[in-house]
């Protein structure tokens, strides 16, 4: 490793610059004690700060109205991923109007991009990106999120219903 | 031989052709549903439509033969506009279930809507529900919403298995396909239906939601299901193997292939394999790779008494396998105790007239050949006189690849577990029998047709080449890799590329230019 020694007055005297950068730090201090309200950062993690609701954060797969999965495993959205992070298996479901259904569904959160392209590419409004976005984990932590994780969470409520309804589609006989 | 052009193209073509099949020569595009090469010509799909100069109405290709000088088009705007408005009709009840259709990505419907349709559609009426998710058997689902009553499985029934179990009911929008009485499509061609089917309407059970199309990798090969040796296409991906189709071939199958030939790929992919070698008797095995083991053979060999040792072949490898095998025996063994194991006797002149045949192995024929120029005339019953004689102490055994098709195996091996002293189990499937036997073996896996280069001879004497195609168990030898190896010479294995299938997302990195 090399050091270069610069043997100039501002190194030479460096106690005024140490002097005004305190000055610069006692004084933002001070206007941040009496103006606590214009302070731009948080108290992480007690206040959280709230994105718009177009955030693109941790996905949910939708619900139909009687709480099943509105996913019919067409897997568009895992053709359409660029991170390659999207697992379905379908399966034959015994209702044929419902055809087919996935049996796993799964995301490895780790490998996304937050992108979108999931949500963009369904045809039946059955994976969303949600607002959520702090998940943190242990190393040991499942970052491969589940059917149960993606639609059936607490902060889910029961699930969010799918704009997109066949029995009205049916109905309009389309 | 009669001229004509076509998109003025100049072709020649024999006296008779239709002119679709003239456009097919041409390197043409056209629009069809109904027209089949293997079938009957039945005109209902009206989407052929061709201008023909000198003839003031539009004509359809399926059904006119061409004359001498004809000059045909479909390239001008009225025939585009006859085809959008005849697309625009077989949409009018089609349901839009694309994402669950299992066609999707190969539907007939989709790609000639892309080609020749893209309009907006004009029918403000809804669509006429009919049934859907009907059970056809075993093999067969049927969603008669999909139908577009292009009526090819109905004549593949009457023409080419004749059984005549499809037909179309009712009239008007509401016709739709069924079997009488809803019997089941049983025969063992009804999955044919399911390739020739332009859309979803017919799909197979067995490939059903497995995977979508465009998660496949295609590649051809020869099916090694019986003695016909029909032309195939395999998919497959990363995963595995998912299915076997047809592919054509004038001199062999034609379009066609039996369903009990589409099950071949079970007995490639890894659940049915025998994984690893292994050494050893009943509950004390050494698992090992299978060079290894072929080594460990061809170490314990010189300690074996020549005179004792026999041979076993079953008709499911390569002419080139055969040769490897039988010059490894002539070397190191010398003695003429090669025995042809023949699965099942009764029905080896089999035939059901069309293409499955009795003899379920690929290369019989080239087996009875090697044989012969080896001179190795004994049958299967000294080999059971020499057995109980005592006279036989090992047995070198290149099982089948396929165990469903040889009902005595069980029995066989549970037999040969007591009589010898020592197995030599060479084999690409896993056999339970095997792992059950008191003498000392070796387990040796193979590869299957999908793994290694082969020239299997069919029933007719036809020479037909199989090619390599990917790796499914990494440790598996071919019959002639074991061969080199059990003689002691140092051989190189060469192993084909591991099992990879295209990309799942190989379209979004190509955004733009689809």
């Amino acid at each position: 490793m090399s050091i270069v020694h610069k043997d100039t007055p501002s190194t030479k005297w460096y106690l005024p610059g140490i002097l005004s950068g305190m000055g610069l730090t006692i004084k933002k201090l001070f206007y941040n004690l009496f103006h606590r309200k214009k302070m731009p950062t948080l108290n992480y993690p007690e206040e959280k700060y709230e994105y718009s609701p177009r955030f693109k954060g941790n996905h949910v797969l939708t619900v139909k109205k009687d709480g099943s999965l509105r996913c019919t495993a067409c897997m568009l959205c895992a053709t359409n991923c660029p991170a390659d992070c999207i697992t379905i298996v379908a399966a034959e479901h015994e209702d044929p109007t419902v055809e087919k259904y996935p049996i796993h569904y799964e995301i490895d959160i780790l490998r996304c991009v937050f992108c979108g392209f999931c949500e963009e590419a369904c045809p039946v409004d059955a994976i969303r990106m949600g607002p959520e976005w702090q998940t943190p984990g242990l190393a040991d932590d499942n970052f491969h999120y589940d059917i149960q994780r993606l639609a059936y969470r607490p902060q889910l409520k029961g699930g969010i219903l799918s704009r997109v309804d066949d029995e009205e589609r049916h109905q309009f006989g389309l | 031989m009669l001229k004509c052009k076509i998109n003025g193209v100049e072709v020649e073509v024999k006296e008779g052709t239709t002119i679709i099949e003239a456009f097919k020569i041409a390197g043409q595009k056209i629009a069809h549903y109904c027209w089949h090469p293997g079938l009957s010509v039945a005109g209902v799909c009206r989407l052929c439509m061709v201008e023909i100069k000198g003839q003031p109405r539009l004509q359809i290709a399926c059904n006119t033969p061409v004359q001498d000088g004809m000059e045909i088009t479909n390239q001008s705007e009225q025939v585009k506009e006859t085809v959008r408005w005849g697309l625009d009709f077989h949409l009018i009840n089609h349901p839009l279930d694309c994402p669950i259709c299992d066609q999707a990505g190969e539907c007939g419907l989709q790609d000639q809507y892309m080609e020749f349709g893209l309009y907006t559609p004009e029918m403000a009426e809804p669509k006429v529900k009919k049934h859907k998710v009907v059970d056809l058997g075993s093999k067969i689902v049927l969603d008669t919403e999909r139908c577009i009553l292009c009526s090819r499985c109905v004549r593949f029934t009457a023409e080419v298995t004749k059984t005549y179990e499809l037909g179309i009911f009712n009239r008007g929008d509401r016709s739709e396909i069924g079997t009488f009485e809803n019997k089941p499509l049983e025969n063992n061609y009804a999955l044919n239906t399911v390739d020739i089917c332009p859309v979803g309407a017919l799909t197979s059970k067995d490939f059903r939601f497995r995977q979508r199309v465009w998660y496949l990798q295609e590649r051809e090969s020869i099916c090694t299901g019986c003695s016909t040796g029909c032309n195939i296409k395999i998919y497959f991906n990363e995963e595995g193997l998912f299915r076997i189709r047809p592919v054509y071939n004038e001199k062999v199958n034609g379009y066609w292939m039996c369903d009990e030939g589409r099950n071949i790929y079970k007995f490639v992919n890894k659940e049915n394999r025998l994984l690893k070698a292994k050494k050893g008797r009943k509950g004390e095995w050494l698992e090992m790779e299978g060079g290894a083991a072929a080594k460990d053979v061809a170490h314990h060999f010189k300690s074996l008494d020549k005179e004792r040792i026999a041979l076993v072949v079953t008709g499911q490898f390569s002419n080139e396998e055969y040769e490897a095998l039988f010059q490894f025996y002539k070397k190191n063994v010398g003695n003429d105790f090669v025995y042809h194991w023949i699965n099942n006797k009764e029905s080896f002149e089999d035939f059901d007239g069309l293409l499955l045949r009795g003899d379920r192995n690929p290369n019989t024929k080239g087996l009875l050949q090697k044989l012969e120029d080896y001179r190795y005339e004994q049958t299967w019953a000294h080999l059971e006189e020499n057995l109980k004689a005592g006279k036989i102490e090992t047995l070198i055994v290149a099982g089948p690849e396929n165990p469903l098709w040889f009902p005595d195996l069980k029995e066989k091996v549970q037999q040969w577990g007591i009589q010898l002293s020592h197995l030599i189990w060479l084999s690409s499937a896993k056999v339970q029998a095997v792992d059950e036997v008191e003498c000392l073996t070796w387990q040796i896996p193979l590869k299957t047709f999908f793994e290694k280069d082969g020239t299997y001879v069919n029933y007719q004497g036809l020479e037909q080449k199989s090619h390599r195609i990917a790796t499914i168990v990494p440790g598996a030898l071919s019959l002639s890799e074991a061969a080199h190896l059990m003689a002691g010479e140092e051989y190189k294995v060469d192993m084909a590329p591991i099992l990879k299938g295209p990309k799942k997302n190989y379209y979004v990195h190509r955004r733009g230019y689809l």
